[in-house]
């Protein structure tokens, strides 16, 4: 589980600074690039073998992109796909994505996740509980903004997340399920390397509208807890089962 | 007493001075610049000491104040960061007041160039450490090749003058240091000139001479500006190789061996792998494992196909020459009848960037095949009834060179080329020796034949592609096209040797045949060539409509002479106008077709049509100087529509359907008006007027897994009607001599439907599986000229068990049963039920000290009640295997296949109007003693 600390009091402190709004809302775009010859080389019940056979066979074929977008508000983030449809680079085939919308209210504290994962729609409304972070000592350049690295552990999926966070867009959101840094999240790295997320543009604008759910979501219901155990065993039941445990990063 | 008491109350006076000390305090300071300016919107965050985790965080006020309350009464670490300037980290150690005051806390700016160049135009990352800065030299882009000193001269802050003296931020850098260590004394240049700058990873700058000598461990004495470089790890490359070679006797006391191996070497770019092998076990291709291994990132490319548009039936076949295939050859497991020798070795090289791939290999492979058959025959005329048995030897020796060439060039992210070409040589020779004894009615013999045949052929087969494509910057438009040049080119050489002897008159006519003995020569050279070209051109309607169109054309040309000569005597030969031939054909094959696709949720549906239209003019005649040639002109034009639904309904359930027409060629062989008589007694000749055949198809399907409680479940049918169906033509006259010919026919349809599922009887310990399948087909077909309808009913039904209930055993049985039912229109007397059963079991055991036992078994059982079959065929395989050396790298095995001798090579058939038994002599029982040696070591083969 990860720890968690009370959102309230971050957030108390960091209202006591007014910045011109149009810097605290609008839409980012991310790149979400999953590189499977490295995710399949974690696999513990592959030999060395098998896992150099898919790293030689496909490495021209490694790298796929998703394109996703992310809107924030000072009170709101809401995550999910660029598009409803997936396409091919050549735009010549598209299929439909599986349903992935968070949701995030800091003002209340609460969470809204919609997720088809595992064979189901799951609905997972909860209260807030930001990741427990360590704010690191590199800054970089994404997307035209300064960010200072951040780490922390997914100890459901046993993963190691570097986050670079914009220094001058104070808003505590970010793709994926983390936030609660004291800057606009820009890039995501998921268990070194595996899936690299990276803000491709900024687009500063009212999006108060959109970044509530459009109408009441339907899914099996969960919480925060269940949703972690679902993972945690099924990731268990396939490894005992010599089978991928392939879900969502 | 009064010490005591004194105690206490200081001790009460103490407790008192701590309650006042609130549990919370809170941390507050001003952020200033070098100058003293205060800076608002700087942000602020409280770290633990330990471990730098978020505890808090703020931003600055507009006075450039910030206070974060409520914060738990420890020491913290406090960042400050602004864009612009170097974060700084401060220690908090909170004092007894409620109130922690930072006071001003001043921070510097980044370097204006390093910012600029570094951090935003080389998206370098920087590393801040107190007062170093480091940055990563990877994106910095100097030619390969370069030295450490064209690096720096890169970095800004950074100056290097002709002589090779470096200056940082204006200071002299007296020392280069490589992983913190002087490198070949303290001459920097050395280091800087001598090492490339593609080993480097990081350069770090110096600037405070505390953290050099406490990073490096080298106490300087004095203000140095330092530069120190560190190495990458080397790069990733390396080898790794296996071999096996293992022998045994079978069961007739000879000896069967074999041995493999290949070896791979592979850097970032580059991958270089050599194969070999060499068997008499019936064993010729490579396992997908080697194949792999050998061909590397070329193992599989979907993009090399230049036969644009959908329903590509009216590709022709290429290569019916002999049978095989243009690519190297991967064998599935399954050991082929008779037994064979054979070698294969090859060697493969791909140079991958992202701009440029380039692929070459080269694989030869030999095969030795020796084939000794029984058959028993019976067919069933209208009028009569006749048996033929036959003995029969055949010997095949080929030699086949492959090479293969792959170029593929991004010139940049719209265009792309893609240049593939495979070659093939091969030279076989084949003998062929058979006795065939005819009897009718009552078992008395009517005629003998026999034939010695000796042929050699040499072939020669180029495919090669090139295709262009184009995206335009509107996403979804593009533009492809495609040339492709295919060649064949076949040279044979035959003698065909046989004596056929007649003790009966079958013919009616009152006297007996004499012995017809045919000796004959048969030369002869085919070139097929042809030049195709395609064109595809695809258009976004709307965000959710896709227009596709694409034009195919091919021109071919066949060239076929057939030379066939009746040797008089040892050394003379006449000419044989009847047989020869010399036959022309030209092929010009347009077609052009359109379809629109829509996409939308999920819901993705799309439908065609495509007008297909070629012209064969061909001419054939007994010899190329022949005045007058029998000419064949034909124009075909037909529509081809095709339509297609799926659908992605959520949750991984997938429904799909369509409709379909494809298109199939005739075979070259069919076509060419060429007779082949090398077995008198069954004579194929080709029809140049066949038509292709038309299967028009429409499906649907269903399939749902869910991965969470691996379920799984589908079905879906299928239902096809052919037009021009191309069967062959079947006629027996009096002397039993069978002539065939293949001939358009209208009426053939068949039907399946299947319906599966799988589930967990206790997860990841039991799963079973259940298939089941049903199928007619509905066959017309001629025998001796009378028409007849075949109809045949298959059901099946099958279980699947996969047990693995533990690590040290696993157990995956599994069942097969078919019934099929055949029936015929008029020859009803052979209307049959035949029964096909199959057991299966596969067998892992972990024993200890390494060593493991595996058990597969395939038990087939045949029944065909109606002709008294009835053959049961348990081919059972045992391996007891010990896994040993350092990281497993060895492995030896024993191993027993076919333990109870029951490859015996029996096939039974029973077709429209016959019913045959035959046997070839194959390899069965053998043991076999075997060592393996994989330098990435070895693994256990527990689970599938």
């Amino acid at each position: 589980m990860n720890a968690f600390r009370p959102f309230g009091l971050i957030l108390l402190t960091l209202f006591s600074f007014t910045a011109p709004a149009q810097q605290m809302a609008g839409v980012v775009s991310y790149n979400r690039v999953e590189y499977w010859t490295k995710i399949y080389s974690r696999a513990t019940y592959l030999s060395r073998e098998e896992k150099d056979r898919i790293q030689q066979t496909f490495k021209n074929d490694d790298g796929e992109t998703t394109k996703m977008k992310l809107l924030f508000t000072p009170d709101q983030s809401l995550y999910t796909y660029e598009s409803e449809q997936a396409q091919t680079d050549d735009g010549r085939y598209s299929w439909r994505h599986s349903d992935y919308i968070i949701q995030r209210n800091f003002k209340d504290e609460k969470k809204t996740e919609i997720e088809e994962t595992l064979g189901k729609t799951y609905l997972i409304e909860d209260s807030l509980r930001a990741p427990n972070w360590k704010v690191m000592n590199q800054i970089k350049d994404i997307a035209g903004h300064i960010c200072m690295k951040a780490v922390t552990e997914d100890t459901v999926r046993n993963q190691k997340i570097t986050a670079w966070f914009a220094q001058d867009i104070p808003v505590p959101a970010g793709p994926e399920r983390y936030f609660g840094l004291p800057g606009l999240i820009l890039e995501l790295d998921l268990n070194d390397g595996d899936v690299l997320i990276t803000a491709t543009k900024i687009d500063f604008k009212d999006v108060s509208k959109d970044v509530v759910l459009a109408k009441k979501p339907k899914g099996r219901k969960l919480t925060d807890a269940g949703y972690d155990k679902l993972i945690g065993d099924y990731i268990k039941d396939s490894i005992k089962g010599h089978r991928f445990p392939y879900i969502r990063y | 007493m009064r010490n005591f008491l004194v105690v206490l109350l200081l001790l009460a006076a103490s407790r008192m001075a701590v309650a006042q000390q609130s549990p919370r305090i809170t941390v507050r300071g001003t952020v200033v610049d070098t100058a003293n300016a205060v800076l608002p919107g700087a942000t602020v965050m409280l770290l633990t000491p330990k471990d730098s985790a978020l505890v808090s965080f703020g931003r600055t006020d507009d006075k450039g104040i910030f206070q974060l309350k409520g914060m738990r009464r420890a020491p913290y670490i406090l960042k400050v960061s602004y864009v612009g300037y170097l974060p700084l980290q401060k220690d908090v150690a909170p004092d007894n007041g409620d109130v922690t005051d930072m006071g001003p806390l001043q921070i510097k700016p980044i370097q204006k160039e390093l910012l600029e160049v570094v951090v935003r135009t080389a998206k370098a990352p920087l590393s801040i450490r107190g007062d170093t800065i480091e940055y990563n030299a990877n994106s910095f882009k100097v030619p390969p090749g370069s030295t450490v000193e064209e690096l720096l001269r890169k970095l800004p802050g950074m100056q290097v003058d002709g002589d090779g003296n470096i200056r940082a931020q204006g200071q002299e850098v007296k020392k280069v240091l490589v992983d913190g260590k002087a490198f070949f004394g303290s001459d920097p240049k050395l280091a800087t000139k001598n090492l490339p700058a593609e080993a480097i990873s990081k350069v770090q700058v110096f600037n405070d001479k505390s953290e050099q000598s406490k990073i490096t461990g080298v106490d300087d004495g004095k203000k140095e500006k330092a530069v120190n470089l560190e190495l990458k790890e080397s790069h990733r490359k390396g080898g790794f190789g296996k071999v096996t070679a293992g022998a045994g006797p079978d069961s007739r006391k000879q000896m069967r061996s074999m041995v493999r191996g290949n070896y791979n070497r592979f850097s970032q770019k580059e991958q270089f792998s050599v194969i070999g092998l060499g068997n008499n076990l019936n064993q010729n291709g490579l396992s997908w494992n080697d194949y792999q291994d050998f061909r590397g990132s070329q193992s599989f490319n979907w993009q090399d196909d230049g036969n644009f548009g959908f329903s590509n039936g009216g590709v022709f076949f290429f290569g019916d020459g002999d049978e095989n295939s243009l690519t190297v050859p991967i064998s599935n497991g399954v050991t082929n009848q008779g037994f064979s020798k054979n070698y294969a070795g090859g060697g493969n090289y791909n140079y991958d960037t992202k701009k440029t791939k380039i692929s070459s290999s080269y694989f030869y492979n030999r095969a030795d095949q020796n084939f000794d058959t029984r058959t028993d025959q019976e067919t069933f005329l209208p009028n009569f009834t006749y048996q033929r048995q036959e003995n029969s030897r055949r010997y095949v020796w080929n030699n086949n060179h492959r090479a293969t060439l792959r170029l593929e060039q991004n010139f940049d992210s719209l265009n792309t080329l893609i240049v593939v070409a495979n070659a093939r040589f091969n030279n076989g020779n084949e003998q062929f020796g058979s006795n065939q004894d005819f009897f009718q009615d009552d078992s008395v013999r009517v005629s003998r034949t026999g034939i010695n045949n000796q042929s050699s052929s040499t072939t020669f087969q180029l495919a090669s592609t090139a295709i262009y494509r184009h995206k335009f910057r509107k996403k979804g438009r593009n533009f492809a096209a495609s040339l492709g040049y295919n060649v064949t080119n076949a040279d044979g050489s035959a003698n065909q040797q046989s004596v056929n002897e007649f003790y009966r008159d079958t013919t009616l006519a009152g006297t007996l045949l004499p012995p017809i003995n045919i000796n004959q020569d048969v030369i002869s050279s085919s070139l097929r060539t042809e030049l195709k070209s395609s064109l595809f051109y695809t258009e976004p309607i709307s965000k959710k409509v896709v227009w596709e169109t694409f034009y195919n054309f091919s021109i071919r040309n066949d060239k076929v002479d057939r030379d066939y000569y009746d040797r008089t005597s040892d050394v003379a030969r006449v000419r044989n106008d009847s047989l020869s031939r010399y036959y022309t054909n030209d092929f010009f094959y347009n077609r052009v077709g359109s379809s629109l696709r829509y996409n939308n949720k999920g819901f993705n549906i799309s439908g065609g049509l495509a007008a297909l239209w070629f012209n064969q003019s061909g001419r054939f005649a007994g010899d190329q100087t022949a005045t007058r040639f029998t000419t064949v002109n034909r124009d075909y034009f037909t529509l081809v529509p095709n339509a297609s639904v799926t659908y992605d309904m959520k949750n991984n359930r997938y429904l799909y359907g369509g409709y379909s027409v494809d298109i199939r060629q005739p075979s070259t062989r069919d076509l060419q008006p060429v007779v082949d008589n090398s077995n008198p007694r069954y004579i194929q000749q080709g029809n140049p007027t066949l038509l292709p055949q038309l299967t028009k198809n429409v499906n649907i399907g269903f399939n749902s897994f869910n991965p969470a409680s691996f379920t799984q479940i589908y079905f879906g049918a299928s239902y096809g009607w052919i037009l021009n169906q191309i069967v062959y033509n079947q006629l027996v006259d009096p002397l039993l001599v069978t002539r065939t010919t293949p001939v358009n026919i209208n009426g053939g349809s068949t039907f399946n439907t299947y319906v599966g599922f799988g589930f967990p009887l206790k997860k990841t310990k039991a799963t079973i599986n259940f298939n089941t399948y049903y199928g007619y087909n509905k066959n017309p077909l001629y025998i001796n000229s009378e028409l007849n309808q075949t109809n045949s009913n298959n059901y099946n039904f099958g279980v699947r068990l996969d047990l693995t209930p533990s690590d040290k055993f696993t157990f995956y049985p599994n069942a097969n049963w078919s019934v099929t039912d055949t029936r015929y229109s008029v020859n009803t007397t052979q209307n049959q039920r035949i029964y096909n059963f199959r057991y299966g079991a596969d067998m892992n055991v972990k024993l200890p000290f390494n060593m493991y036992f595996n058990g597969n078994l395939n038990y087939q059982i045949y029944k065909n009640p109606r002709f008294g079959f009835n053959q049961h065929l348990p081919i059972l395989n045992l391996a007891v295997y010990k896994l040993f050396l350092k990281e497993n790298k060895g492995e030896i095995r024993l191993s027993a296949y076919d333990v109870f001798n029951k490859n015996q090579g029996i096939t039974q058939q029973a077709y429209q109007n016959f019913v045959q038994t035959s046997q070839v002599q194959t390899l069965a029982r053998y043991f076999t003693l075997s060592f393996t040696y994989n330098m990435r070591g070895l693994k256990s083969q527990m689970r599938r």
